[in-house]
């Protein structure tokens, strides 16, 4: 009986100008989506490969003195760019793709140096950028926005419609449950949704794969197949809010109205509007602060260290060593504490977001497209344990040497030999399926949570209802 | 019999839901937005009054005029509180500047103050217009979709066309009655963010900038009533409603969702400025050789033979000088950089000689920094201002894009308000300069050292930006107004023929 309904409801739908519409639209949009992808994504990636040879380039440059490799460090270190930027764009033109080290300022004593540390440079790409602001039109946007608009314009009327002109009546004076008919109208406009959405998102991909520049591996359909599942989930969503509210309502205008004012408080405003209220609750160290306190750290150590005694050269060099090792690790936490206030206040106002499901879909997006902040977040932390390892690896190469005075971080101190620049560890920016789902899993819970409360209210709404 | 049927049109619609609904969902975005808006303005404010201190105070801490214009003369820009309104390119580019002698400013070289945390950037800012943009259209197509539609379905037009009322007048009363409706959510809504602005302390809004809210609202009309003729002839070409609101929602997700978003990416990037660029570089970098070449020259002619770097001065400090360039903002430029303490006996014979030498090279540094802007202007508005220009017109060829160009004109957050600034920015230089001139600092002994005398930074002309006037304000919003009243005009033609020529 239920699919009986569904395809009374497919039927119609089939032959509907907003059928006609909806494909139209997603199939230009999706196509977009695809053209662009292929024209920014070898750029992209040719970016990066050019960055990190460059980086390692540079690092052979100075491998064969060890010392060079404590003060200058390993190089920049780059985030790989996601080949499945076209799901979700993720704000990546604000989140640095890069972390670099550098050895800081200069030193006080002659001759030496600061060492290297770890640093995360800002982006602001917007300082001299006079190009109109736009949206970036990835699948994010293609779902979270058009699609969910849409599915909304497919079940204003579902019932309300049907009430109208009489014929809910006739279809309930037969003995059909109500929550048959209420399914098949779900799964109805359901189908009829998801025809226009698949077809042109499997012509979204079908451009995409057909072009020899951007190649997709099986582990990234398998993550495009669950973008696609959450995107059906979060259609299912914005669907059953449409039959709630059309099975509540006697006139489908007025249910329209009451759709369309819903979509824009929770699509358009919602996230943005929660996130610049999010931004006040917490206040991360400002740029004047952190200048204020790297000056100190400077200023504290170099008085705490000011014990010059020309007598005791071998005790003077190894006190200057660790004068530039705690100089090294003071800032660097310095930089740590600052960055996480950073994220902290960022991953705050997301969570807040969290209310509005297209920010909910977005999330989720990026967290399987590995694009966006979580995705920063990952990097990040990718970058930590290399920058650990690195200077291990530095610490032990000087260790294996019999020569060496074992002073690491002043020239003299350190082994003269030569170091082989397979034996440096690189760093290896890599992408973690099971990570992903861990940041993925509130999200997708909450999603699925607001989709039940969504069809319990509709079929509650609708059971109860007088016809 | 106007005033009739515009009477009849206004309790049909007054009395709706959907009034009442768009009514509440407007003022309650307004007033949640327009808290947040205040709050992020009177951060900026204050942003931009600790940076104006720290920068003075950064100032008066060099003690010798060279190292103080070199490195901390940095002029600010004020937030605009009609950012409130459309925040624009506000917020968004650089908000303070270098500006010396040997630097002409341009917004290639602007940094910002302030911003705390880059990357909360990723989130949009929403600003009023925005919710305009979004709600106001929304609300139009809402009302439009069954003027006409509804009534031929209802059998009413028939009725009322039996009349002899000509078919002109319906649609006048019609218009003018939904308009009038519409105004109510648009003014109650502003008259809310108004009493917020008015309470907020930081805020303060002159006469001027009531007339620019004034021009903001103008927009908004001439914007609403586009959106509203759209949804009317929609509603007489397709005479059924269903078919009309659907028509009337999907060409709302393109016109606003749809196209002003794809149409940037999908119009082809123009070919890679680099060409461009190189060679404007070259020329600037061969003003830079021409300049070392002269200043060689005069160096190898006077008194002290050769070319000694610390300028012959031996004391306790260093001193170093070299050319440094950016091929991206295509600045060049020649940084010498002095630190003495102290100055020793031997060192004391040169300063009249060093003297010398800033005598003859500050001018020509003023003058080559100058021949540089002039290449460096054009090229830079061929690579960056050419295709945002571009751009923009593409945008302008929707109506939320000449909506948003006009309201951002009006409350002076465009393009071109934001060069005002560096415009005034420029000016402020040429007073430098002539301020140099006329003193002759740079061959002074202050210039370089600050062992005997120091700097005067009281005496340099101060730096004030005025947000230009209302006029040119207006004049920049016109062509856009122009180009939405235009479109206005265009789509009421269009209604009238489909609606006198259509079968009742």
């Amino acid at each position: 009986m239920i699919w009986h309904i569904a395809t009374r409801e497919i039927y119609e739908n089939l032959n509907s100008l907003r059928f006609g519409l909806t494909t139209l639209l997603l199939l230009a949009l999706m196509l977009t989506n695809a053209v662009v992808h292929l024209r920014e994504h070898p750029k992209r990636m040719q970016k990066y490969h050019d960055a990190v040879a460059e980086s390692l380039n540079s690092l052979r440059d100075r491998a064969d003195n060890l010392y060079e490799l404590v003060r200058r460090g390993p190089g920049r270190l780059y985030k790989t760019p996601s080949s499945l930027h076209f799901c979700a764009e993720g704000g990546e033109a604000f989140l640095p793709n890069v972390v670099h080290g550098g050895s800081g300022d200069w030193g006080w004593a002659s001759g030496l140096r600061s060492i290297w540390r770890l640093k995360y440079p800002t982006v602001t790409p917007n300082v001299d950028n006079i190009e109109p602001d736009i949206t970036k039109v990835d699948w994010g946007f293609i779902v979270g926005y058009v699609l969910s608009l849409i599915a909304l314009l497919f079940t204003f009327d579902a019932i309300a419609g049907e009430r109208e002109s009489g014929t809910l009546r006739l279809m309930l004076a037969n003995a059909i449950p109500r929550h048959t008919v209420l399914l098949g109208k779900f799964l109805g406009a359901l189908i009829s949704l998801l025809i226009p959405f698949t077809l042109a998102t499997l012509m979204n991909l079908l451009v995409i794969s057909m072009s020899r520049s951007v190649q997709l591996t099986a582990g990234e359909w398998g993550r495009l197949g669950i973008i696609f599942i959450i995107a059906i989930l979060y259609v299912c969503l914005f669907l059953a809010l449409g039959l709630l509210v059309s099975a509540r309502v006697q006139r489908s205008a007025v249910s329209l109205v009451i759709l369309l004012l819903t979509w824009v408080g929770l699509v358009v405003f919602m996230p943005n509007t929660l996130a610049s209220i999010a931004s006040g609750f917490s206040s991360p160290m400002s740029s004047d602060e952190y200048r204020k306190r790297r000056k100190e750290i400077g200023s504290e150590l170099r008085k705490k260290y000011d014990t010059y005694d020309a007598e005791q050269p071998e005790r003077r060099r190894r006190e200057l060593a660790e004068y530039v090792t705690e100089e090294a690790q003071l800032q660097e936490r310095l930089n740590q504490e600052h960055l996480a206030q950073q994220l902290e206040q960022v991953r705050e106002a997301r969570s807040i977001t969290r209310i509005s499901p297209v920010a909910m879909v977005q999330h989720l997006f990026e967290a399987f497209a590995g694009t966006g902040f979580e995705r920063h977040r990952q990097f990040l932390q990718n970058v930590r344990p290399y920058a650990r390892q690195f200077q291990k690896f530095v610490i032990e190469t000087d260790r294996h040497d019999a020569e060496s005075l074992h002073v690491v971080g002043v020239r003299e101190g350190m082994s003269q030999k030569k170091v082989a620049m397979e034996a440096i560890p690189k760093f290896k920016d890599t992408l973690d399926l099971g990570r992903d789902f861990n940041t993925a899993a509130m999200d997708l819970l909450l999603l699925v949570l607001f989709l039940i409360v969504l069809l319990l209210g509709a079929y509650l709404a609708f059971v109860r209802v007088e016809i | 019999m106007l005033t009739t049927l515009i009477r009849r049109e206004l309790l049909d619609n007054l009395m709706t839901f959907r009034f009442a609904a768009a009514l509440f969902i407007m003022l309650l975005l307004i007033v949640a937005n327009t808290a947040v808006l205040i709050e992020d303005y009177e951060r900026r404010l204050a942003d931009y009054n600790t940076a104006v201190k720290t920068h003075q105070q950064k100032l008066r801490e060099k003690k010798n005029y060279m190292a103080g214009l070199a490195e901390e003369i940095k002029l600010a820009r004020p937030p605009n509180p009609l950012s409130i309104f459309n925040v624009g390119l506000d917020k968004r580019l650089g908000n303070s500047v270098s500006a010396a002698h040997d630097l002409v400013p341009t917004l290639w070289d602007a940094f910002t103050h302030g911003a705390d945390n880059p990357l909360f950037n990723i989130f949009t800012a929403i600003d009023i217009v925005f919710i305009f943009e979004v709600v106001l259209s929304l609300m139009a197509l809402i009302f439009a979709y069954d003027a006409i539609a509804g009534e031929h379905e209802r059998g009413t037009l028939r009725l009322v066309l039996t009349n002899s009322i000509r078919r002109g007048y319906i649609l006048l009363a019609k218009y003018i009655s939904a308009m009038l409706c519409l105004l109510v959510p648009l003014v109650m809504s502003l008259l809310l963010a108004l009493i917020l602005l008015t309470t907020a302390t930081a805020v303060a809004l002159s006469t001027d900038d009531f007339l620019r809210i004034g021009g903001i609202v103008l927009a908004s009309l001439a914007y609403l009533s586009v959106f509203y003729l759209i949804g009317m002839l929609i509603s007489a070409a397709t005479r059924r409603t269903s078919t009309a609101l659907i028509v009337s929602m999907f060409a709302w997700g393109f016109l606003v969702l749809v196209y002003p978003n794809v149409i940037l990416v999908a119009t082809d990037p123009p070919e890679d400025p680099r060409a461009r660029r190189d060679t404007a570089f070259e020329q600037i970098e061969q003003l830079w050789t021409e300049f070392d070449r002269e200043r060689l020259k005069f160096l190898h002619n006077d008194l002290v033979p050769g070319e000694e770097p610390d300028l012959g001065i031996h004391g306790y400090g260093s001193v170093g000088a070299d050319f440094n360039s950016s091929r991206r903002t295509l600045r060049y430029y020649y940084w010498i950089s002095i630190q003495y303490s102290e100055v020793g006996p031997r060192g004391e014979t040169l300063v009249p000689h060093a003297q010398n030498y800033f005598r003859f090279l500050v001018p020509l540094m003023i003058k080559t920094a100058e021949q540089t802007w002039h290449v460096r202007d054009a090229a830079l508005k061929d690579i960056y201002g050419q295709q945002a220009a571009v751009d923009r017109m593409w945008l302008n060829l929707s109506p939320i894009g000449m909506y948003d160009a006009a309201t951002q004109a009006w409350a002076g957050t465009d393009w071109g308000s934001i060069q005002d600034f560096f415009v005034a920015a420029r000016q402020w230089r040429r007073a430098l300069v002539n301020y140099l001139y006329d003193t002759e600092v740079y061959a002074a002994r202050e210039w370089f050292l600050s062992d005997k005398a120091e700097a005067d930074w009281s005496t340099l002309p101060p730096f004030s930006y005025q947000r230009s006037g209302i006029a040119v304000n207006a004049q920049r919003a016109v062509p856009h107004l122009f180009l939405l009243v235009l479109t206005n005009f265009v789509l009421f033609m269009a209604i009238f023929l489909v609606f006198v020529r259509s079968e009742v």
